[in-house]
């Protein structure tokens, strides 16, 4: 009996310290979107430096060993969709990321210390970013219910996404806009969600205003038709094929 | 007479050549006045066993671990960087000099396989050191100290360490009493921890062989 109760609240208090591992997250950032002096793509002075840098494939491997933890030796997170999965995105935008949640644009608690500056220097961001360019991985991503995937397509292809991230969800290596396509479903759901509310703090403002008028369920169902997409690298092969 | 002289310009002779032997070998003098190797290992087997394998489980396995590892732990317990109640009263005695062929010892020796545990704890201990706790955010153990606890040069050797030990070091960085983690890493995850996931952790980290290659 005392287990059963034991259980119940365990239960019960699962998807509330999930919520409120979220929340940590979203928190405004005060540097960022919404604030006066806030310019997306404005590169922070790490950012050109790390730019500068050639990275290292090998040396990456090893530098990445740090963010294994979370992002797994594969790089392709996890499949909720806690940790996103890295494998092939553009070295720009995970430089862009990672310099960003270090300089306080982009809030993350939670890789916080593990990507600050005492954590990895400005040449081991230039070669972890290297080396997830060239990741891959056998994994399955996580994908949502599948109910409104055709939905999901017709937003995306139909609205400003596409202009951006491109028909297979490749993004824009030269402008950081980040590869999407087999991304988890978890991960694209929740930073869609963060960018529609003003929280993410590096977001576009354009994508704010693109994503603005959409309800819960059309970015659920983007974000399903999003995850259910190939990897890009795979995408852009088949078509140099055909 | 001239036997006199002549033994004692004999004497003389040698004890010139006594005194420039004893000029030249005077680094060397130094050297033989600081303990052997085999005598200061004796220091170090009281709490830690002659093969680095230690009896006591508050005490740590030296055996296998890196040498730079070893290394750098006993300069940070000499800065005081490192603290230790039992340390703190042994390194005084241990010349920063010693510490590469103290490490270089310790690290060649056999490691034992690893201990017994609790076996339920342990499985909870091996959902946390392989996948992490998503909810608090904890990383998985083996990104960075390996699936087997073999670590690198960077992290740490942990397979097989006493249990009893290793909730002593997670504790220590959870609370700050132990920083001196390079990248301040183990505080950021200990951290996160509460102390009965940490517990499991350590019962399974003790059972790890860490067989590398």
């Amino acid at each position: 009996m005392k287990n059963t109760v034991a259980l119940f609240v365990t239960l019960a208090l699962l998807p509330w310290q999930a919520a409120s591992a979220d929340m940590a997250d979203a928190v405004k950032s005060p540097k960022g979107y919404g604030s006066k002096d806030y310019v997306w793509g404005k590169l922070l002075p790490e950012q050109v430096e790390v730019l500068r840098r050639s990275g290292d494939l090998a040396r990456g491997k090893e530098a990445f060993r740090g963010c294994r933890g979370c992002h797994k030796a594969d790089a392709a997170g996890v499949t909720d969709g806690t940790y996103p999965r890295l494998t092939g995105q553009h070295a720009s935008v995970v430089i862009k990321q990672v310099t960003e949640v270090r300089g306080g644009v982009r809030i993350n608690p939670k890789m916080e210390p593990f990507s600050a500056e005492h954590a990895i220097s400005p040449q081991e961001i230039a070669d972890i970013a290297v080396f997830l360019e060239s990741a891959e991985t056998t994994r399955e991503n996580g994908k949502g219910e599948g109910d409104f995937v055709a939905r999901g397509k017709k937003l995306y292809e139909q609205g400003k996404c596409m202009k951006c991230h491109g028909i297979n969800g490749e993004g824009k290596a030269e402008k950081a806009y980040p590869a999407i396509a087999a991304q988890h479903y978890g991960y694209l759901k929740r930073e869609m969600d963060y960018i529609q509310r003003g929280v993410r703090g590096n977001s576009h403002p354009d994508m704010v205003k693109a994503i603005r008028h959409y309800s819960h369920r059309d970015i659920e169902a983007m974000a399903d038709y999003l995850s259910r997409m190939p990897d890009y690298r795979q995408s852009l092969a088949e078509r140099k094929g055909q | 007479m001239r036997l006199i002289l002549h033994r004692m310009r004999r004497s003389g002779q040698i004890a010139l050549a006594a005194l420039i032997s004893g000029l030249l070998l005077c680094p060397a003098c130094a050297l033989a006045q600081a303990v052997p190797l085999q005598e200061r290992l004796q220091l170090c087997a009281a709490c830690h066993s002659p093969d680095g394998n230690s009896l006591i489980p508050e005490n740590p396995n030296l055996s296998g671990l890196d040498p730079d590892y070893i290394v750098r732990q006993l300069h940070d317990f000499k800065s005081g960087n490192r603290k230790s109640a039992v340390m703190s009263g042994i390194i005084p005695m241990v010349d920063e000099k010693e510490f590469a062929a103290l490490a270089e010892f310790f690290s060649r020796q056999k490691p034992n396989p690893g201990g017994k545990s609790d076996a339920k704890l342990a499985a909870q201990g091996r959902e946390i050191y392989d996948e992490g706790i998503v909810g608090s955010a904890v990383p998985a153990c083996s990104g960075c100290h390996n699936d087997d606890g073999s670590g690198t040069d960077k992290y740490p050797r942990i397979a097989g360490q006493h249990s009893a030990y290793v909730v002593q070091q997670l504790l220590g960085f959870k609370n700050g009493e132990r920083a001196n983690d390079v990248k301040a890493v183990m505080r950021a995850v200990a951290k996160r921890m509460n102390e009965k996931e940490i517990r499991a952790v350590a019962e399974y980290v003790v059972t790890l062989k860490g067989a590398q290659e």
